[in-house]
């Protein structure tokens, strides 16, 4: 009898772990056959996989039956692959010879966009989507009872495999993709037509996961937003297989599949955390992935592709330090002038400007794209929230502790990030932070779960200084912040920030002089970690509350929203991003639902047209309109500085 | 009229100025040798005419029309096949899937290059049809980019010091399948830095220093210039 039940129960669970492998490797395949060739990490690609399952819901809507049902499967991806074609020559094309962040930031302002409208379009609700009755029962194998519809997908997911094996290994048009992922300039000089074969296999990848969509949208159920939820798996299983190898996409999603199913049997609390600690224990003996290979740079010359470059100068001029003044004199006199909310706005504005510049040490600074920051401010906000409720701590030095957990966090992590580069880098930051959101998440006992901490206690400063009220709340944030960020301007101006901007200038050439490269990254990282987790903590004050959601991997991308918008290679620019995201935040959410749209539109506009950002645009044409005039060289711009 | 001509072209790498005033031709039929020290602007002058480092100033022009300004892969089906100094096979393609996915032109080609031709050109290749681009040998590499080259069915072959590197048995056999090539009625331009190469296979010669052209004349008289021979090619 046990024997039995053990069959059974083993048989359902193996067949639901390998239908989730087969899920993760339609997206995951698509997802890395695109960064083989087009050297894109394709953040909308569960944007798009949201898209075919949105798709089959709106034709199986009229389509019944299981012929309808069948039309409705390859139609929707047919569609997806539509509107990925438009993508890639009307946006992603334009930017091909900027950096690969740019790259990657305008596919992350995609799934802002393509979330939104599908939440207008489709409405927020769940939608699930009808199977016809042929494929909507269950069968008993070895006693287990399994949905047909697993079976189907069983069979289909292989199937599809195969085609992929076949087109890239038996038709010239697969082995030209090959050859060109290995070398794009050569392809090129032997007459193969670089643009056309982006546009074929960036919509290839997407008739990938527009199938995965729709092959998971009846399994599973669609809503605006689960592309996101899909994408961070998908980068899990590549960064384990090895980014832009098929075969890694394969034994990543077995693996991953198999151990979520595993996952929820055994450490139902931890279910997604092992995946990322398995991702951690691979990439500690394989830091490039399963099957992967360290990035050799293709280069691609900027008459490839029919276009120049867009120059953004790193070099800009520095405000004298009297100048400087000014803005904290005028910040000291606002609580005279306004009520609350605008002490409060401003307040907002001062933590996210901390954010932002400790961000900025890594992007801007160093050219380490993070999109784990939220990690660590959530530290930061926990270990204040936690010291004042659990410990009884007192505020000042709860406050202080937080850097310091934020920087043992950010140590430990970076330690295993600064071993990659570019958006390998950026994946395993997103998939640590996702770690320890999942942490703080689940975690009830400690962390409180989802219902996070309520009732943070602010208790006087040592001398008795109250901070609880508003206002007392905005110098005392002004204080913290205006000191670090002036220590975090010091950190940039000093030798130790000249070698940063060297190692981003030219990291082979920075090695050559002797410099320890990952040592400085990882240092980087660390105090860029610990300023990060100070803001974290002075927002748990502020808020006297904090939920998981503070650390949920879309926080981590609104430092770089405020980054690009202000000014990449710019001390000022996140600050002045600060502002602009953190005002359009509060009237906007108050205007309009559709806030991401809004986001993702400006993002895309400032990538596309503008990516040295606000204030490198303003200080190029003021370099240019004043720089020669001597009292307001004197007066504004100081002294010329390599940013 | 000239197969390929270039006039005054202008070469940059973003602001460092390589090439200065290059004007060179190159009639059908020939085999002519672009001989230059390293860094001379070799490898730029043929990356210009590629389209893969576009000149900034001045004209290439191949069959009469002007090709600067065009994408590399447009170049390419107009007839002008390179073959880079680093040779670059496609390390995870089958020597005969390097072949495949070259292949091109072949109705604009009076005898097309087939696979087999190449292989009847370079036995070696034949025999390790099935390996991987990143298993072979230099030599072996060597051959594959030409006979890759081959398949696009260039009138014109742009060859980027085919001998460095090389085992001096194997640069004479090279030789031999350059002067075999142009017989198959492909004209060859030559970069390279071996005089006794050039010598056995070219007509005539251009010297390049420092980004410009300093002497043109047939191979003979340049191997009987030593003055030219001691300032530019260190011999």
């Amino acid at each position: 009898m046990m024997a039995t039940i053990d069959v059974s129960f083993l048989t359902v669970q193996v067949l639901s772990a390998l239908r989730q492998a087969a899920f993760l490797f339609l997206i995951s395949s698509g997802l890395t056959l695109i960064f083989g060739v087009l050297n894109i990490l394709n953040f909308a690609h569960g944007a798009l996989y949201m898209l075919g399952a949105y798709f089959i819901y709106a034709l199986t809507l009229h389509l019944t039956g299981p012929a309808g049902f069948v039309v409705a499967l390859l139609a929707a991806p047919l569609g997806v692959a539509l509107i990925a074609a438009v993508i890639e020559t009307g946006l992603l094309r334009r930017i091909y010879v900027q950096e690969e962040i740019y790259q990657l930031l305008l596919t992350y302002a995609l799934v802002l966009i393509i979330d939104d409208l599908a939440k207008i379009v489709f409405g927020p609700e769940y939608k699930s989507i009808p199977k016809p009755d042929a494929i909507s029962g269950a069968v008993t194998i070895f006693g287990g009872t399994v949905p047909v519809y697993t079976l189907l997908v069983l069979v289909l997911a292989p199937a599809i495999a195969l085609v992929l094996w076949y087109l890239l290994y038996r038709t010239r048009t697969g082995k030209i993709v090959r050859a060109t992922s290995s070398d794009r300039e050569m392809a090129d000089a032997l007459g193969i037509n670089m643009s056309a074969l982006f546009t074929l296999v960036f919509a290839f990848g997407a008739i990938l996961a527009g199938f995965g969509g729709a092959l998971a949208g009846p399994a599973r159920t669609v809503f605006p937003g689960v592309g996101t939820e899909v994408i961070i798996e998908s980068f899990v299983v590549v960064v384990i297989g090895g980014l832009g190898n098929l075969w890694g996409a394969l034994i990543g999603s077995l693996l991953i599949g198999t151990l979520e199913t595993v996952g929820i049997i055994v450490f139902p609390e931890f279910e997604m955390s092992l995946i990322y600690l398995l991702m951690v224990a691979i990439l500690v003996v394989r830091p490039w992935g399963l099957f992967g290979r360290p990035l050799k740079i293709k280069a691609l010359s900027e008459k490839n592709l029919g276009m120049e470059a867009q120059e953004i100068s790193p070099v800009h001029f520095s405000v004298n330090p009297l100048v400087r003044v000014i803005p904290v004199l005028l910040l000291l006199a606002v609580p005279l002038v306004t009520g609350r909310f605008y002490q409060y706005l401003l307040t907002q504005i001062f933590i996210a400007s901390l954010v932002a510049v400790a961000f900025n040490l890594l992007l801007g600074t160093t050219g380490l794209l993070s999109f784990g920051q939220a990690a660590f401010y959530g530290v930061g906000a926990y270990t204040v929230g936690l010291l004042a409720t659990k410990a009884g701590v007192s505020t000042l030095p709860a406050l202080l502790l937080a850097p310091v957990f934020a920087a043992a966090v950010a140590a430990l992590i970076g330690f295993f990030c600064v071993r990659l580069s570019g958006v390998h880098f950026a994946m395993l930051t997103l998939a640590f932070g996702q770690l320890v959101f999942t942490i703080a998440f689940k975690w009830y006992g400690f962390t409180g779960g989802d219902n996070g901490i309520q009732g943070i206690p602010v208790r006087p400063l040592p001398g008795g200084v109250e901070i609880g009220s508003t206002q007392a709340m905005y110098y005392f944030a002004l204080a913290v912040v205006g000191v670090s960020v002036e220590i975090l301007r010091r950190i940039r101006s000093s030798p130790f920030g000249s070698t940063l901007k060297a190692i981003r200038e030219n990291t082979q050439r920075a090695a050559y002089l002797g410099v320890n490269v990952k040592l400085y990254q990882w240092a980087a990282f660390v105090i860029a970690g610990a300023f990060t987790g100070l803001a974290g903590g002075l927002y748990a004050l502020m808020e006297k509350s904090i939920t998981p959601d503070i650390i949920h991997w879309t926080k981590s991308g609104e430092p770089v929203f405020m980054t690009i918008i202000g000014g990449i290679y710019t001390f000022a620019g996140p600050m002045v991003g600060a502002v602009v995201f953190t005002v359009l935040n509060s009237y906007l959410v108050a205007w309009t639902e559709k806030w991401a749209l809004v986001l993702g539109i400006i993002l895309l506009v400032m990538v596309l047209l503008l990516p040295g950002g606000v204030v490198g645009f303003v200080n190029e044409k003021a370099r240019a309109a004043f720089g020669k005039r001597g009292w307001v060289r004197r007066w504004t711009f100081s002294k010329s500085a390599a940013s | 009229m000239a197969l390929l001509e270039l006039d005054g072209v202008n070469t940059y790498y973003g602001r460092s100025h390589i090439l200065f005033d290059v004007s060179l031709s190159v009639a059908k039929g020939e085999v002519v040798a672009l001989l230059g020290r390293n860094g001379a602007g070799k490898s730029t002058t043929f990356r210009s005419v590629i389209g893969l480092t576009a000149p900034r100033s001045g004209e290439v022009r191949f069959k009469g029309e002007k090709v600067n300004g065009l994408r590399a892969f447009r170049i390419c089906r107009r007839g002008i096949g390179f073959v880079p100094e680093d040779r670059r096979c496609f390390p995870d393609l089958t020597v005969r899937e390097n072949l495949e996915v070259a292949t091109r032109r072949e109705k604009q080609a009076e005898n097309p290059w087939t696979v087999d031709r190449v292989y009847a050109l370079f036995p070696r290749l034949q025999e390790r049809e099935r390996n991987l681009g990143s298993q072979l040998s230099g030599g072996e590499q060597q051959m594959l980019t030409i006979a890759r080259t081959l398949m696009t069915n260039p009138e014109l072959l742009l060859l980027d010091e085919p001998s460095e590197g090389l085992a001096p048995l194997v640069v004479a056999l090279l030789a031999e399948m350059i002067l075999q090539i142009r017989k198959e009625g492909v004209t060859v331009l030559l970069a390279e830095q071996n005089l006794h190469f050039c010598a056995k296979v070219a007509d005539r010669g251009y010297v390049i220093d420092k980004g410009s052209v300093k002497y043109e004349g047939t191979m003979k008289d340049l191997l009987a210039d030593d003055e030219v021979k001691e300032k530019y090619l260190a011999v």
